[in-house]
């Protein structure tokens, strides 16, 4: 079983063992390749000035798709309920946003590969943000929309009693809340 | 040595005032109330009793006009919060 996150002399500290480690890291590689998908739809046709692929910008009368997939529309959400603003934020901010949150899974995935893991302030607000995104998609996939629903989640804990895949889910949902949890105690305690 | 010109030519200015934005986050049953605090905190640099009590309406009343700036600093907080996997908007003030 996982050892909860904790601020000590040898900085933030925690243990996953390599069942949770492998699970974590397929975990974060699922929503990289969300992601990935996602910036499939960023690129831009070969008769456009290439500049705008130098830049990394995006021309202004090419505002991206909608996103249509529940659980990449929070990963990705809208900025404003003003649809022109909406549009023109993702158009202007998108591309950047899928690599920053792209860049903090490899991380994370890159942390998965031993039983013990340190962590500093820095990388441990990125270790936070991975979980972060895997727990809004988890959370989507678990159909978690109010607080009764986190609340029929959170109850599924003994791994003896899970007999269907929706419960299995929960149960990994309840630990990534739970590592999570314990590292955001420790990321406090190093900060401040 | 050069002298300055005793008056300066007259600067024509035209001030326009935008309505300051807002930036808006908004509760969801699945973001840590640890979690949120601690962005808050760390992004902001609140207090830890200022970042727990916007944490606290968050919660309680669904969402929390976390501060009020120009388009272009309210557009980047908005970014930073999507980052952090918050739900956060911005609107103009009427």
């Amino acid at each position: 079983m996982a050892k909860a996150f904790k601020y000590g002399a040898h900085g933030i500290t925690g243990t996953l063992h390599s069942a949770e480690r492998k699970l974590l890291r397929e975990l974060f590689g699922d929503v990289i390749t969300m992601l990935e998908e996602r910036a499939l739809v960023h690129q831009l046709p070969d008769d456009v000035d290439p500049l705008y692929a130098l830049t990394g910008m995006r021309p202004e009368s090419m505002d991206l798709p909608p996103v249509t997939d529940p659980a990449l529309s929070k990963l990705l959400p809208d900025a404003s309920d003003d649809p022109v603003v909406a549009a023109e934020h993702r158009r202007l901010t998108e591309a950047d946003l899928i690599a920053q949150k792209i860049g903090r899974l490899r991380e994370a995935q890159f942390l998965m590969e031993t039983d013990k893991i340190v962590l500093e302030k820095e990388n441990g607000q990125r270790f936070a943000q991975a979980l972060n995104d895997v727990r809004l998609v988890l959370a989507e996939r678990l159909e978690i929309r109010d607080e009764q629903d986190a609340e029929r989640v959170s109850e599924v804990l003994d791994a003896a009693e899970v007999e269907t895949p929706e419960e299995y889910l929960a149960l990994v949902y309840n630990l990534v809340s739970w590592v999570q949890d314990t590292l955001m105690s420790a990321l406090m305690e190093a900060e401040y | 040595m050069t002298a300055m010109p005793d008056v300066l030519p007259e600067i024509e200015t035209a001030a326009t005032y935008e309505k300051p934005w807002r930036l808006i986050v908004w509760n969801d049953p699945v973001n840590l109330m640890s979690y949120v605090a601690y962005v808050f905190r760390s992004y902001f640099g609140f207090t830890a009793e200022k970042a727990e009590q916007l944490m606290l309406q968050v919660h309680h009343d669904g969402f929390c006009n976390v501060r009020t700036g120009s388009r272009e600093a309210i557009e980047s907080d908005v970014q930073a919060m999507h980052g952090f996997g918050l739900n956060a908007t911005m609107t103009q003030e009427a």
